[in-house]
């Protein structure tokens, strides 16, 4: 009886294994050891370990970083790239910058292609489309012989303007298939048909590197699975924040480049919706660092701007993510100027913590946590033991500096530590034009729910949310997505001389293709959507924003006053005399996958047999006698008043003094900062 | 971490303020000054600023910067508290809520006109905190040329409109008269106005979350905070300082030429003394202003010192801390301190990199271990005319710069195609994009084999960008520049990468070298130019490259195969390009670097018009002219340059021959 959804995260560390069972509702989760070298057995032993059998499951999808390994690593295919002459060097000078501008030592990443493997043809296509100078036939099948005897796996074609007309690259494409049939060959007008040469031959490079890649991979898994029993598509989540199968991975591996990333923010996402809010903020604290997304009106934000490595972009929409270096690891320090920082770097998972008794000697955000009592000596059900004598010791070494007691110095860790992940909030937030006081902070990661309550606090948001399971929620993410595509053209042209019936003949052609996306997939015409954009900007201009415009498109009047608002909303300013200029086409095609429905429960039991225990808990300058609870033995619907410790076995809540909490039907802890 | 080694010497914390509010009130000023760059990122109008030459600050009531922006053009650094100050000795005691100030004068400490800063004083209670400031390169600014680059222009009247401080809106009401007098002179008024709006808006951006901080805070914590944040980048900065030993260091580094006197490069003197907690700059000896745009003005000098410094210093935020440590002298008239109304638009290629590389190069005696050599020079060519494409007569302009090679490192080669030191988060622009919006198709934009300076770290490779214009009338090209004499030089034994300068109509008939500066020189469809931007100095001596390294690169055509000879002694055989086969002979290459290294000595006393000869001749090219011989030419006229040629020599003494064995 198939039963079963699964969804599995591969993280760098872990893979964390999410089951769902739809006859019983029931949820049950597992974390195993990933296996970088060998990435889909963690995913086996994961299933293994969660005792299923593959004909019970129904649905896998899952998140990976295999993409990410491979780019970072460059454990890459032998890959060529074809471009016009003149131009080889573009993915190499890039847009010339640095990330960091002042330290002359710390170097942009190499480019994925080295410049002995980067190859250029006599041709040319201008602005506008015109053929400049058409392909050599001969030319082309001399490079291709070339390339055979090079032993060239994959080959990324991506010419000058070939996003107004791709004829030269098909041709090229097409002779390519026939000299080199075992090759992987994409092109940049099929990848990614949007002007800037760099950002589209960077998109197209990626494709064409991660395509060999990620193909096998699958194909392994695949056939893995197949042996265990399941048969059907295995979804693979894209940065997008939507699912594809292996039909469409090749044509479009880059948007895997950062697969497992976007399950946290899907997570955060429906989370927030179950219990009743729009608008939420994903914060996803780790170790090491902290991922934060955000929603607003039931969407997550998107961005163009996103890359693995610096200098390489990826030009597909990417769920916006912003990640900062601060989590349960984070080192506290004090520099020359007698400043007392926090981060970026961190004890990682060797040595950890001082108080993980593995070397650890200089204060961590958990150990800071632990000083104060807000964590308490046994993680992981008693399976391990924090030192904590050594947290004080370490702590107390930042305190001597300042005078300050080993408390007060702790709680001072943990306020900078705040503050640097409420900057990070007001990036999404607050310079988008959105206010926090609007929002909800969907709490996730071993170290969300201990400082969660703080953050909300200093930025004014009323409500924290605590999911049941906050430690692997982001593997739940994978099984909240449909399929997903994104279809783009470049198209500028002044909206005053554009008509409605020039833009629909456009957006045709893009839903066109959009559907037959999602017919490779299996996507049947009812579960399917398809949902337009136009990008646009005031005349000169640089940047676009995107409109959503019906389909058909009813009324050019329409968009053009929603971009003068969304132009208000993101910047405070709009100007309804100036003219504006279209730029792009996006279309938007989604394959709707039935979701779980999640359990609700009714109240079993008393609130108070749920106090395993009190401790002296550090709060706004004393020691409070605090109760401890243990979470899973919380009756749903149960109120907590602050101070409170919630324990389980994935991670610890906080409920500071002054806040409340409840617990929902589908177990998740509202916590209420009473501001 | 707790480095108890310094914990002894390390300052106390001011106790007006614990350190958490510190720590927390010091980023937020970090996250409200780059919340206002991300803005004016989004919405401006001129191509430059969005490709990022601009920056962005906050200041004190007093005019000094409390936090600048952290991906802030170098360009910038050290001046937006100069002019928040020019504002303050202007309008004192005039300055009301819902003021905004405009200001682009290079003499009251401004870079050059298209630096144009808005300044939005901020008041609480009534009482003038602070000023948030935007500062963005405007397109154009008037004047005779295009993007108002006049290479020739000796003072500023005829270069574009000079802004003092100047009321734009007064109590809250937009001076529509005042603006309209200013952008009526520059060409695309409409898209000036848009920047100008782009930058209000942004200050604003600034201002509500300085409020919202003084709100939560008090008024009486931020002024503290204010101070604190300048004080604690004075601490840390003095700190590192102390740890250095004291001593004096110098070098001089050279503006090709005077155009007014010829034959001689211009040279920029830098003194570095350091005293216990401080580091002084004496520029005392650089030449007197020259009669082109080259010069810089006072602010620009400052910020090219305060730059070059914080180049080894990453990790000092930048504030007006940083400047009471760094002090910096500057000569009365001087190519680094001209006077009003001398020109001074084209310091970013003129005098600005001089100052910041020479600086670079004091530091890598004092920091070996993040030495650098000196890497190209900015350039930009500006093509202005009538866009006749599709029967239309439109204005146009391209006004492109280019990546370049930087100086080889202690430990590794310099960086390949990277944005100019002026500003290395400088984006070059997409051709594509270029393409659409002017009649310039482009031909070539590829890295220059052979064109980083050999050395034992090579140096990063230059890149070369070629065009062809297509439909066009009344249009003429201008190109600024520097280093086609004064060339991009090695340190420690390393040697030069190449000159500078554009072709018009290269390999046709009518041929042109048209130098490293030029203006307004007319050009018609169908002409075509190429331009190459030089690759960094080398580090170390050439010989001493590890032959499998010049291998590598032989193999990426970073360097060719005769190239890796002459410049390296490494004799390479080429068994099968297409498979990346090449085999070193290692015999003949131990016979060829002793070769080099018995005979290079005397190749740099060879008597340069011999050097000329063998040049016109085509028995040398040009990279033998200047690496083996280190000699200067006109590449107009292929005569040498024998002032400019004895000066180059002589550094190339101290800087190359010194070091090798």
């Amino acid at each position: 009886m198939k039963q079963y959804r699964l969804a599995v995260d591969v993280g760098g560390t872990f893979t964390d294994v999410f089951l769902f069972n739809e006859q019983t509702g029931e949820i049950s989760v597992t974390k195993t050891a990933s296996t970088p070298s060998n990435p889909e057995q963690g995913i086996l032993d994961g299933i293994a370990k969660a005792e299923i059998n593959g004909e019970d499951i129904k649905v896998f999808s899952h998140g990976t970083t295999v993409g990410t390994n491979a780019l970072i690593e460059r454990k890459l295919p032998k890959t060529a790239l074809i471009t016009t002459k003149g131009f080889r060097d573009v993915t190499e000078i890039r847009r010339g910058t640095k990330r960091e501008l002042w330290d002359a030592y710390d170097d942009v990443a190499k480019p994925y292609i080295q410049r002995r493997d980067r190859f250029e043809v006599d041709e040319r296509i201008d602005y506008s489309g015109n053929i400049l100078n058409g392909v050599n036939e001969q030319e082309v099948r001399e490079l291709a012989n070339i390339l055979r005897r090079r032993g060239t796996e994959s080959v990324a074609v991506c010419l000058m303007n070939a996003y107004v007309n791709g004829v030269n690259e098909a041709k090229i494409k097409e002779i390519l298939e026939e000299e080199l049939p075992e090759a992987y060959i994409c092109i940049s007008s099929e990848v990614l048909p949007e002007i800037f040469e760099h950002e589209r031959m960077s998109t197209t490079i990626i494709n064409a590197v991660l395509g060999p890649t990620i193909t096998k991979y699958i194909n392994v898994l695949e056939s893995e699975m197949e042996g265990h029993g399941y048969k059907d598509d295995i979804l693979v989540l894209h940065s997008g924040g939507g699912v594809m199968t292996s039909e469409t991975v090749p044509r479009y591996a880059a948007r895997l480049a950062s697969s497992g990333i976007a399950a946290g923010a899907i997570a955060s996402k429906h989370i927030a919706k179950l219990c009743g809010f729009d608008n939420a903020i994903g914060l996803d604290m780790g170790g090491t660092s902290t991922d934060i997304s955000l929603m607003h009106d039931g969407d997550l934000r998107i961005t163009k701007d996103w890359y693995i490595e610096y200098g390489y972009p990826i030009g597909f929409p990417s769920i916006e993510i912003i990640t900062i270096g601060a989590g349960g690891g984070s080192l506290a320090w004090i520099d020359e100027g007698g400043s007392l920082r926090n981060g970026p770097r961190s004890a990682g998972a060797v040595p950890g913590p001082a108080c993980y008794q593995r070397g650890g000697t200089e204060p961590t955000n958990s150990d800071a946590n632990l000083v104060l009592g807000r964590l308490g000596t046994e993680l992981l059900d008693g399976k391990m033991i924090l030192d904590k004598e050594k947290a004080d010791d370490v702590v107390d070494k930042v305190g001597q500096h300042f005078g300050y007691t080993k408390e007060e110095s702790a709680d001072a860790i943990l306020q900078v530590a705040n503050a640097n992940m409420c900057d990070a909030l007001r990036l999404i937030s607050v310079r988008r034009g959105y206010d926090p006081r609007d929002f909800a902070l969907v709490t996730m990661g071993g170290a969300g729910p201990v400082q969660g309550a703080y953050v909300a606090k200093e930025m004014g948001i009323p409500t924290v949310i605590v999911p049941p399971h906050p430690g692997v929620a982001a593997a739940m993410g994978c099984l909240l997505v449909d399929v997903r595509h994104d279809i783009s053209k470049t198209f500028v042209r002044n909206v005053e001389s554009v008509t409605i019936e020039e833009l629909e003949e456009a957006f045709i052609s893009m839903d066109t293709e959009a559907r037959d996306l999602l017919e490779e997939e299996g996507v049947s015409e009812v579960d399917s959507t398809l949902m337009r954009y136009i990008e646009m900007r005031y005349m000169g201009q640089w940047r676009s924003l995107a409109v959503s415009v019906g389909r058909p498109i009813q009324s050019l009047e329409a968009t053009i006053k929603s971009f003068h608002e969304e132009h208000e909303r993101e910047f405070a300013f709009s100007d309804e005399n100036q003219s504006i200029e279209i730029y792009g086409l996006r279309v938007t095609a989604i394959g709707t996958v039935p979701k779980p429905a999640f359990q609700t429960f009714e109240p079993i039991g008393n609130i108070t047999d749920a106090i395993k225990q009190t401790r002296n808990v550090y709060f706004d300058g004393e020691y409070v006698e605090t109760p401890v609870y243990d979470r899973a033995k919380i009756p749903v619907l149960s109120e907590i008043e602050g101070p409170a410790i919630v324990d389980q076995l994935d991670t610890t809540t906080v409920i500071p003094p002054a806040f409340s909490a409840k617990v929902d039907v589908y177990k998740n802890l509202i916590i209420n900062t009473n501001n | 971490m707790v480095n108890n080694s310094t914990e002894l010497t390390k300052p106390k914390f001011d106790e007006r303020l614990d350190p958490v509010t510190f720590e927390v009130l010091k980023n937020g000023f970090i996250n409200l000054v780059d919340q206002m760059a991300e803005q004016i990122l989004r919405t401006c109008y001129s191509f430059v600023i969005y490709n990022r030459d601009f920056s962005c600050a906050m200041c004190d009531a007093e005019g000094n910067t409390i936090m600048q922006g952290t991906q802030d053009i170098s360009v910038h650094v050290g001046t937006l508290h100069l002019t928040a100050k020019a504002v303050l000795e202007d309008f004192k005691g005039d300055i009301h809520p819902g003021d905004v100030f405009l200001v682009n004068d290079p003499y009251r400490g401004g870079t050059h006109f298209n630096d144009t800063r808005v300044l939005l004083p901020v008041f609480y209670n009534g009482q003038l905190i602070s000023f948030m400031q935007t500062n963005g390169h405007w397109a154009d600014m008037g004047g005779s040329t295009p993007g108002s680059f006049d290479v020739n222009a000796k003072d500023h009247f005829g270069e574009g409109v000079r802004i003092p401080p100047v009321r734009i809106y007064s109590k809250g009401e937009y001076l529509e008269d005042v603006v309209s007098l200013i952008v009526s002179n520059m060409r695309i008024p409409e898209e000036r106005v848009g920047d100008l709006r782009a930058q209000v808006e942004a200050a604003k951006t600034g201002e509500r979350q300085l409020i919202d901080l003084v709100e939560k805070y008090g008024l009486e914590t931020m002024l503290v905070a204010f101070d604190e944040v300048q004080r604690y980048v004075e601490r840390l900065a003095k700190a590192k300082v102390k740890s250095l030993p004291n001593g004096t260091w110098e070098t001089v580094d050279y503006i090709d030429m005077d155009p007014e006197i010829g034959d001689g490069l211009i040279p920029i003197k830098v003194k570095m003394t350091i005293t216990d907690e401080e580091i002084l700059y004496d520029l005392n000896g650089s030449h007197p202003y020259i009669g082109c745009f080259l010069n810089s003005g006072f602010g620009a000098s400052l910020s090219a010192a305060y730059a070059g410094t914080k180049t080894f210093f990453p990790e000092i935020p930048l504030n007006s801390g940083f400047y009471e440590v760094v002090k910096v002298e500057l000569p009365e008239n001087s190519v680094v301190n001209a006077p009003e109304p001398i020109a001074v638009t084209g310091f970013c290629s003129g005098a600005y990199e001089k100052i910041m590389n020479a600086c670079f190069e004091l530091w890598s005696t004092i920091m070996p271990e993040r030495a650098i050599a000196c890497s190209f020079n900015l350039e930009y060519l500006l093509i202005g005319g009538n866009d006749s494409r599709h029967g239309q007569d439109n204005y146009f302009m391209w006004y492109d710069w280019m990546a370049g090679g930087h100086g080889g490192r202690s430990d590794r080669d310099g960086v390949n195609a990277l944005s100019p030191v002026f500003g290395v988060g400088l984006s070059v622009q997409p051709c594509e994009g270029q393409e659409r919006l002017s009649p310039v198709l482009t031909t070539k934009h590829e890295i220059i084999t052979d064109s980083g300076g050999p050395g034992k770290y090579r140096g990063g490779c230059g890149v070369e960008k070629g065009g062809t214009l297509t439909e066009l009338n009344n249009t003429v090209m201008s190109y600024c520049c520097d280093r086609s004499r004064s060339v991009t030089w090695g340190i420690k034994g390393g040697l030069p990468s190449y000159p500078h300068g554009a072709w018009l109509n290269p390999g046709k008939e009518n041929e042109e070298f048209l130098g490293a500066i030029f203006s307004n020189v007319k050009v018609k469809s169908g002409d075509s130019f190429i331009r190459p931007s030089a690759g960094g100095g080398g580090l170390g001596d050439p010989l001493e490259r590890n032959p499998e390294a010049v291998l590598e690169d032989v193999m990426d055509e970073y360097v060719s195969v005769e190239r890796a000879e002459k410049d390296y002694g490494v004799i390479i055989e080429e068994v099968d390009k297409n498979l990346d086969q090449f085999e070193i002979d290692y015999e003949a290459t131990e016979l060829s670097r002793e070769f080099i290294r018995n005979n290079r000595k005397q190749w740099l006393e060879e008597e340069p018009k011999y050097v000329e000869q063998l040049f016109n001749k085509g028995e040398i090219d040009k990279l033998d002219v200047i690496r083996r011989y280190g000699v200067v030419m006109n590449y107009k006229t292929n005569k040498v340059l024998l002032e400019s040629t004895k000066q180059f020599r002589d550094t190339m003494q101290k800087r190359s021959f010194a070091y090798w064995s």
